[in-house]
């Protein structure tokens, strides 16, 4: 999304609006908004009553059942809070990497693109729903981040900061990102991870560190078809793009195989290790049309509603 | 062992190249991707065997090197020649005599039988056991020398066939000790024949003799002649004989045909062994027009050698020669001249004769008679100048010459015996020098220093032409008393009209006939008349020839009609086919451990060639098992 994406017309943007971020959890908010809180407070959602206190506002008090019971009970309402929802995009090399034009000459946007348009749409959703919102980048380290935004008039920011990735440097550390995040933040929300998880170290521990700081966590697992099934043969030297490191393979058939059998096994490993975990966890591919992957993937993800 | 083909020892110079592109790295396309995670797991396991990939990778090294070096011997052509000298040597030696056409039971040939088994005594042949193959016929030839190669050997076999002549076989046992001669080891000789050979046997040891014949009853032509009669030079009789070679009487037709035309057909039946001669006496030899003068006898029997039952012979077909006698009367002359068969003479008085009508006769007898007008090398035609000739000199007559001195080999002296001839006078005759018109002159009969007859020859356009002069007039002399007369005159008239060396009309198969310097014969015969005559380009023979198929042959020799020359078996030894014996088993004539058909005799270079075939599958192999592992 170096550029400005020309998918988010008028249309989609009100299918957007009409979506919201699902939270399993409560938060604790700031500001009054649209999301039910631990709190209560003077949302039209009834939560529970209590014996009238002096002081209390009389246009709590339920007359109904002081004409029944003769006693004075204020009715309280649920507080309607917003949320802190924080996207974490992966822009390391790796999610830089385009796939060789297949033969059909080809090729879908690079998966940092597909990550920046699913933000894009998810914070759209989140700004409209009054939520806090910020975007981070992180790579071999956490990078700068947004800053926090509220309401669909901050969207312009959204867009701006999506279109100056930092400069792809160093290979993925997962885990040192995660936990430089956790740090930084003092409130916790809804937190969304775009990244391929392609950290040799793993990206397990991160996740882990993550859950027990009372995130709830998705993972949008962004992935090119290109690394599920690549399109390779004859003598190769294959360089990986963010150490440059070097090995030198015959590609054929039945080791072609024997790849795609480890990247499945990779993939379902991750579906596991989150499913477990209560995290959320959706895979998206750069090839899928992207209006497709937001209101039906992710739905399907319950990451929407 | 040695190498056939040494030069492909260049070859080992390659080697450093393949060790050279063994060591070379292979060129791989960089392609980038986003993780090696995945590849580093697959590839871990494949790590475990970095060691047996790395002695695998060399033991391709090691086969390739290997291939290389078989291919290069396999070029090389390795022989055992050491080992040669103590294997055998075998000469195979293939009767093609006439008699081998006889036909044996299945309906195939005594030759065919021998030829088949030579066939399949040529696989065996090795290189430790070569085998070579001499024909034996009217002469002997090697057809194969000493070879391993099964395939050549058939190749000459297929291209064999027995003649039509009659031949001995020990030749050809000579001609196979002298072939042996020169080569160690064991030594073998094979005669494949249709008959049991006693004497042969007694004479060389070591012969093996393979009987392919069976005792087989056949009647034949052996003899057909022809010859002018007395009274009537165009009519000729035709004498024929024939034979029965079986145990049993036989009975047919003797047909006789001339140009393919029936003339006659005579029954006959002889009892065992008989012969029988009969006479066809009054042949028309010109009665045809452009008659070739083929005859044709044929036995309307069948035998077991066909090749017998016909016979070619040719009909004297008389060409006389036109004479022109100038004379004003010269009895002895005319006489003479009227009883040569050969020749048709006119006479002419010296009044009436012009120098223009000698052209159209072949020669022009001048009885004392020199025309004013005949320039030497101006005036065409042959000429017999008698006592008047173009050579005399103005001197007085030699008185009583004594002939001194002849040249017999000369041709107007064939046969003539001049001895006490009795000359009363002769002209003296000066023998003139070369002359720049091509003239050559030659003095067959000379007196001392003075020429009695001169004789001159010189080529033109349209042939020769000649000359002769007598000095004296045989009338006054007592030659026309002599037997040398008619010779004499006869030689020089003949020769003036070009007569040739007589071709004989028929001669045997397998007889050498010596040529005319001029000559040519057509080597194919022909049997029907039908057929055209051979194109004047080809394979025409000259000098010396020796037919070994019967029929008729084609003689050509310029400014003549063709001759032709007939050409028969006329063999009892070949006709006799009573003397073969009971077919042996040809396996019985093989020694005892002949056969070599071990794998180590078979040439060298094709199990070199088959083992690199196979490492190089192996390598493939090993080659494909690396990049898919």
């Amino acid at each position: 999304m170096h550029t400005s994406p020309p998918i988010f017309d008028s249309a989609f943007l009100s299918k957007l609006e009409q979506l919201s971020l699902l939270s399993r959890k409560l938060f604790r908010g700031e500001h009054h908004a649209e999301r039910k809180s631990r709190q209560t407070g003077s949302s039209l959602e009834f939560a529970d009553f209590r014996n009238y206190t002096s002081g209390d506002d009389l246009r709590a008090v339920d007359w109904n059942i002081y004409g029944r019971l003769d006693r004075l009970v204020v009715k309280l309402f649920e507080q309607e809070q917003d949320l802190q929802i924080d996207f974490l995009i992966d822009a390391s090399p790796s999610m830089r990497w385009q796939a060789p034009k297949a033969r059909s000459g080809t090729s879908p946007p690079s998966k940092l693109d597909a990550a920046c348009r699913i933000a894009a749409s998810l914070a759209y959703i989140g700004l409209a729903n009054l939520d806090r919102v910020n975007l981070h980048w992180f790579g071999d380290a956490l990078r700068a981040d947004m800053g926090l935004s509220r309401g669909k008039s901050q969207f312009h920011k959204v867009l701006d900061f999506l279109r100056t990735p930092p400069p792809p440097e160093g290979d993925t550390r997962f885990t040192a990102s995660m936990r430089t995040f956790a740090q930084r933040l003092k409130r916790r929300g809804l937190v969304f991870i775009l990244s391929d998880l392609l950290d040799p170290a793993g990206y397990q521990e991160a996740l882990d560190l993550l859950r027990h700081s009372q995130f709830e966590i998705h993972v949008i697992h962004v992935l090119d078809p290109g690394e599920l099934r690549p399109d390779l043969s004859g003598d190769l030297r294959l360089i990986e793009v963010e150490t440059q490191a070097a090995l030198e393979v015959t590609a054929h058939d039945p080791l072609l195989r024997r790849y795609e059998q480890e990247v499945d096994r990779f993939l379902e490993e991750a579906a596991q290790f989150c499913m477990k975990r209560g995290i959320g966890y959706v895979r998206a591919l750069n090839s899928v049309p992207f209006e497709e992957l937001v209101l039906r993937v992710l739905r399907e993800g319950r990451m929407l509603q | 062992m040695t190498f056939l083909a040494p030069w492909a020892a260049w070859f080992l110079a390659g080697i450093p190249l393949i060790v050279l592109l063994y060591l070379l790295k292979l060129k791989r396309e960089p392609v980038k991707v986003s993780t090696l995670i995945f590849w580093q797991r697959i590839l871990q396991e494949n790590r475990r065997r970095a060691l047996f990939q790395r002695l695998r990778n060399l033991l391709s090294l090691l086969l390739q090197l290997l291939i290389f070096l078989l291919i290069l011997g396999a070029l090389a052509k390795p022989t055992l020649g050491h080992w040669i000298s103590s294997g055998s040597s075998t000469v195979i030696i293939l009767d093609t005599r006439a008699r081998m056409q006889a036909l044996e039971s299945g309906a195939e040939t005594r030759f065919e039988k021998a030829r088949r088994w030579a066939r399949s005594t040529a696989r065996q042949a090795t290189a430790k056991t070569p085998i070579a193959l001499i024909t034996a016929g009217a002469s002997d030839a090697v057809a194969v020398p000493f070879s391993s190669e099964e395939k050549s050997m058939n190749e000459v076999l297929d291209r064999l066939e027995p003649g039509d002549a009659e031949g001995e076989l020990k030749s050809a046992v000579e001609l196979a000790h002298t072939l042996l001669a020169a080569r160690r080891g064991q030594h073998r000789i094979i005669l494949v024949t249709d008959a049991p050979q006693p004497a042969l046997s007694r004479a060389y040891p070591d012969l093996k003799v393979l009987s392919v014949g069976t005792p087989q009853d056949n009647a034949a032509i052996t003899r057909l002649a022809t010859r002018p009669l007395l009274n009537s030079v165009q009519t000729s009789e035709v004498l024929i004989e024939i034979r029965n070679f079986g145990k049993a009487p036989i009975r047919g037709t003797l047909e006789l045909s001339l140009d393919g035309r029936l003339l006659d057909a005579k029954p006959f039946e002889l009892g065992a062994g008989e012969r029988k001669l009969d006479l066809f006496p009054a042949v028309p030899g010109n009665a045809l027009r452009n008659s070739r003068g083929w005859l044709k006898a044929q036995l309307d029997v069948a035998d077991a050698l066909a090749l017998d039952n016909v016979a070619y012979a040719l009909l004297p077909q008389p060409h006389p020669h036109r004479v022109l006698l100038v004379s004003k009367g010269n009895w002895f002359l005319e006489k003479l001249l009227a009883a040569d068969p050969r020749v048709a003479f006119d006479l002419l008085t010296p009044e009436a004769f012009e120098l223009s009508m000698a052209s159209k006769f072949d020669a022009v007898i001048l009885d004392q008679v020199l025309p004013d007008t005949f320039r030497m090398g101006a005036t065409a035609g042959n000429f017999f100048f008698l006592k008047n000739t173009p050579f005399n000199q103005s001197q007085p007559n030699l008185e009583r010459p004594l002939i001194t001195e002849t040249q017999s080999e000369h041709p107007a002296l064939l046969l003539v015996n001049l001895q006490n001839i009795t000359i009363a006078r002769a002209t003296p005759l000066k023998l003139p020098e070369a002359t720049s018109d091509g003239w050559t002159f030659e003095t067959p009969i000379r007196a001392m220093d003075h020429p009695l007859l001169i004789t001159g020859t010189r080529k033109t356009s349209t042939g020769d032409q000649r000359l002769a002069a007598l000095a004296f007039d045989p009338a006054e002399s007592d030659l026309p008393l002599h037997i040398a007369f008619p010779l004499l005159m006869a030689n020089t008239v003949h020769w003036l009209s070009g007569e040739q060396p007589v071709i004989p009309l028929a001669i045997r198969a397998g007889q050498t006939l010596a040529l005319g310097p001029e000559q040519r014969l057509w080597p194919e015969p022909l049997t029907s008349s039908q057929k055209p005559l051979p194109p004047p380009g080809g394979p025409w023979v000259k000098a010396f020839f020796q037919p070994h198929k019967q029929g008729y042959y084609l003689i050509s020799q310029p400014g003549q009609k063709p001759a032709w020359l007939a050409v028969n078996t006329f063999s009892e030894s070949e006709s006799d086919l009573r003397s073969a014996a009971p077919a042996e088993p040809a396996a019985a004539i093989l020694p005892t451990g002949f056969s070599l058909k071990s794998v180590a005799d078979r040439p060298l270079w094709q199990g070199l060639a088959l083992a690199a075939l196979l490492l190089s599958t192996l390598e493939w192999w090993l080659f494909h098992r690396r990049r898919t592992e």
